[in-house]
């Protein structure tokens, strides 16, 4: 690699580091009480996969260049240039980590490895190599965003029949999917899949929300391809769209990373204050059942139910009791995974890794614990809020023969609703 | 269209959610040659949009794209 293109790499290194990134590089003692924390390192022994040693390569090119130390005895704080073989690993390292953040969380100083491996995937888009993979998802859903008129048709056909399938369950041959509803208190802003809309559907009609769908979605690759601007052009459509139809709350799925970009990211990426509220579908569940506007039963659901707290929800997004409160108020056989909350154990599955075919091995190995967890709580029943956790935890489920249903949660609370047209029900 | 077509890969993408339909066609495009085509079936409706979508971005094309009964067939050209 050239001298001039390495220059540049670390050149991004220096834009994007911070005060606080600074000093996550500098104060890390190499305790390595990390290594514990991480779903990755625990399931393969692998040293790249310790979260400080991911965090370190950074550091290895910040010293060279940018730091005095480094630049004159470069051998002893190993300072290193961002060449092929530094990239290399650098891809590995960054991409395989799912974000959990949970090294953090058991870190004495609090260092957060997910951010400072943020500016590992500027360097790596820089340089080239990003994912190609999520990179593809993303330009597909700005693709979507820029050309709505020519998916327009197809997709609102899918809501005609989603529609249609919430008026058999609910009975009720006046509910169905509003769509574009100008002046509607609620946009729900769903997952592109029909899974992430009926249920929603259902209980929004049954809670008699005014609500609408628009043709966006809350899927956002560009978050976790590490590109912002991608991923800032992506959540501005629905938000764009929410100020045009005048709703006064935006509603996203139960996908753990799409609620983090609403709520926390994009008003730091657009500069610009959100004009509305952001809710977590959960949250509003939560309140529909507390305040009565729904009507769950108990007795629909059969055997134990157990929760996993999605990292991007959970120890990052702080949202821990409302989906336990729901999955209580539709069963009396609750157990807790061990340990829970802040604490949980990523399950493997985040961070766009199940897109990632080359990681296939390390994200099943890196299930280990979640297997440990699920097999120790007895329950033959999990209710999971993210996407990408289902995909992992399903899979783990089926090698480990765990015998277990993966829930959505909003499919178990429709199950739970004493509804004329539902027919699926959970532990039967 | 699809009834002259020679099809090079067969995907089943039944019972997968999307993204990951979209996710499957893009892993598997240079399993065929280039002007090697795809057919690929799902049941996620979402589909019909990322595929497509997809296939756009990337430069290859889809020659046919459509309902029969439950499932969406798609006919995914490789282009390069
Ligand atoms: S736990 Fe914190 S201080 Fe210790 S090695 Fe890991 S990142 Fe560094
Ligand atoms: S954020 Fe999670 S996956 Fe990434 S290094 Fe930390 S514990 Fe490991």
């Amino acid at each position: 690699m050239e001298t001039v293109e390495m220059q540049t790499l670390a050149g991004v290194i220096d834009k994007k580091m911070n005060r606080q990134l600074k000093q996550y590089i500098d104060i890390c003692a190499r305790c390595a009480i990390c290594k514990d924390a991480c779903h990755q390192y625990v399931g393969t022994g692998d040293f790249k996969y310790l979260p400080a040693r991911r965090a370190e390569l950074i550091r290895q090119v910040y010293k060279k260049y940018f730091d005095k130390t480094g630049r004159f005895v470069p051998a002893l704080y190993e300072a290193r240039d961002p060449d092929d073989n530094l990239l290399d690993e650098l891809y590995d390292s960054t991409y395989a980590c799912t974000g959990c953040r949970r090294c953090m969380y058991y870190c004495p100083f609090s260092i957060d490895t997910a951010w400072i491996l943020s500016v590992a995937k500027a360097v790596l888009i820089a340089a080239g190599r990003g994912n190609e993979m999520l990179g593809q998802l993303a330009d597909a859903a700005i693709f979507k965003g820029d050309n709505v008129a020519m998916f327009e048709g197809v997709i609102t056909s899918g809501f005609e029949e989603i529609a249609e399938e919430v008026r058999a369950i609910t009975g009720n041959p006046d509910h169905g999917v509003p769509v574009n509803k100008q002046g509607a208190d609620v946009l729900y802003v769903a997952l592109a899949g029909a899974h992430s809309i009926r249920p929603a559907a259902v209980i929004f009609e049954e809670a008699g929300e005014s609500w609408t769908i628009s043709m966006f979605e809350a899927a956002n690759y560009g978050y976790f391809y590490g590109d912002p601007e991608k991923a800032r052009l992506i959540t501005k459509r629905y938000i764009d769209e929410a100020v045009r139809l005048g709703v006064k709350e935006i509603v996203v799925p139960e996908c753990g990373h799409a609620y983090r970009v609403a709520e926390f990211f994009y008003e730091a990426w657009s500069k610009e204050p959100m004009p509305f509220k952001v809710s977590h579908i959960l949250e509003k569940v939560d309140d529909y059942i507390k305040t009565g506007r729904i009507k769950v039963d108990k007795g629909l659901i059969e055997g134990t139910v157990t929760y996993h707290d999605p990292c991007q929800l959970g120890r990052n997004g702080g949202k821990f009791e409302q989906p336990r409160d729901i999955v209580k108020a539709v069963t009396s056989n609750f157990v807790d995974l061990t340990p829970n909350r802040a604490e949980q154990w990523c399950c493997g599955g985040g961070g766009g890794i199940v897109a990632m075919e080359e990681f296939k091995d390390v994200r099943l190995k890196s299930g280990s614990k979640k297997v440990e967890q699920l097999k120790a709580s007895g329950a033959n029943i999990l209710a999971c809020p993210c996407e990408n956790c289902r995909l992992q935890i399903e899979e783990l489920n089926e090698i480990h023969e765990l015998g277990m249903e993966i829930w959505q949660v909003i499919d178990l609370v429709v199950a739970s609703m004493p509804l004329p047209g539902n027919k699926k029900s959970a532990g039967a | 269209m699809s009834d002259e077509t020679k099809i090079d890969l067969e995907l089943d993408l039944k019972g997968l959610l999307c993204p990951l339909p979209m996710v499957r066609v893009s892993q598997n495009i240079t399993n065929v040659p280039v002007d090697g085509v795809i057919r690929a079936v799902a049941t996620d409706p979402g589909a019909m949009a990322d595929i497509p979508a997809w296939a756009a971005s990337t430069g290859h094309e889809v020659l046919s794209a459509g309902k029969e009964g439950d499932l969406f067939v798609f006919l995914v050209k490789r282009t390069k």
